[in-house]
């Protein structure tokens, strides 16, 4: 499955190419989703070791890019990973858990959203995408990656 | 065999029993925030209703820039997760080793309380020990290699 949001948690985009259990209707699981990488990404920036300056509280919004954030998480059942470009547009990818590295696939994806979605002069930011093309090309690399 | 900077332990409730952190501690308060965060995260709620497939135990891995965290789950819902940095090996058979020692020396310890932060000794002792040994084996192999090239370039 594939997600993408924008920096409202707006869902951009939501797609799926097998998907066997649903356990809520799409509102619910696109909010919950957001609600989720919100929450990790504000963990991982408190929790990291490496920094020297002390970030705030846990539940300070944290500009794109600052602080360190993850870019995927396993459970025995499935692999999530995740970008997040610097004007706020989030990328998910949900996977078999013995996926590898997906950073690459993500920023090519991303560029695709540049590429078909953004130069597109009928498509007005922050509402969902519906250009064909995007669809179209997006299937066919991750039916390439897959 | 990497540095290892926190390890935490939390009961089933969320609540955090037990912090070790090799660069020093955190703020308590924050600590406490931070375990119940991923408690939360980690639990049937989320990560499991957004899983595509039944059968989903909570998250086990997850990877950012500069740290991986590893999580173990036991069968009484407690669970065992360590800070570590990025690439670290061997880190699922160290959560199981310390879920071991927190049995041998916490639980059979009969003035330990359930559920109630742990301020047992000998678990201390032997979790730094074990933590700690991973690092001066890692180092102890780097000398070695480095003695080695060294005989052999002469």
């Amino acid at each position: 499955m594939m997600y993408v949001f924008n920096r409202n948690g707006v869902c951009l985009l939501y797609r799926e190419w097998n998907r066997p259990l649903r356990t809520l209707d799409a509102q619910q699981d696109h909010k919950l989703m957001f609600g989720l990488l919100f929450s990790l990404k504000s963990l991982t920036a408190k929790m990291d070791p490496t920094s020297a300056v002390e970030k705030g509280n846990l539940g300070m919004p944290q500009l794109p890019g600052q602080g360190c954030s993850f870019h995927s998480f396993r459970t025995n059942t499935y692999k999530l990973s995740f970008m997040e470009s610097p004007s706020g547009i989030k990328i998910i990818l949900v996977t078999h858990p013995r996926t590898g590295d997906l950073r690459e696939s993500l920023k090519y994806i991303y560029n695709l959203y540049v590429e078909y979605v953004v130069k597109n002069p009928l498509y007005t930011p922050g509402s969902p995408i519906r250009c064909e093309l995007f669809n179209t090309t997006l299937d066919q690399y991750v039916r390439g990656i897959a | 065999m990497a540095a290892i900077y926190t390890l935490y332990i939390i009961r089933k409730s969320g609540g955090l029993i037990y912090y070790y952190g090799s660069a020093g501690r955190m703020d308590t308060n924050d600590s406490l925030r931070v375990a119940s965060l991923w408690h939360s995260m980690h639990a049937n709620a989320i990560s499991q209703q957004l899983s595509p497939v039944s059968g989903c135990l909570g998250i086990e891995l997850l990877q950012a820039d500069t740290f991986d965290l590893h999580c173990f789950q036991s069968l009484t819902g407690a669970k065992f997760f360590v800070v570590c940095e990025s690439g670290a090996q061997h880190m699922e058979n160290l959560l199981k080793f310390v879920y071991e020692l927190y049995t041998d020396y916490v639980l059979k310890n009969p003035f330990y309380h359930m559920e109630m932060p742990i301020h047992c000794e000998l678990f201390d002792i032997n979790l730094t020990q074990a933590v700690e040994k991973d690092r001066v084996a890692f180092w102890a192999d780097e000398i070695h290699i480095q003695l080695l090239s060294h005989f052999y370039s002469d």
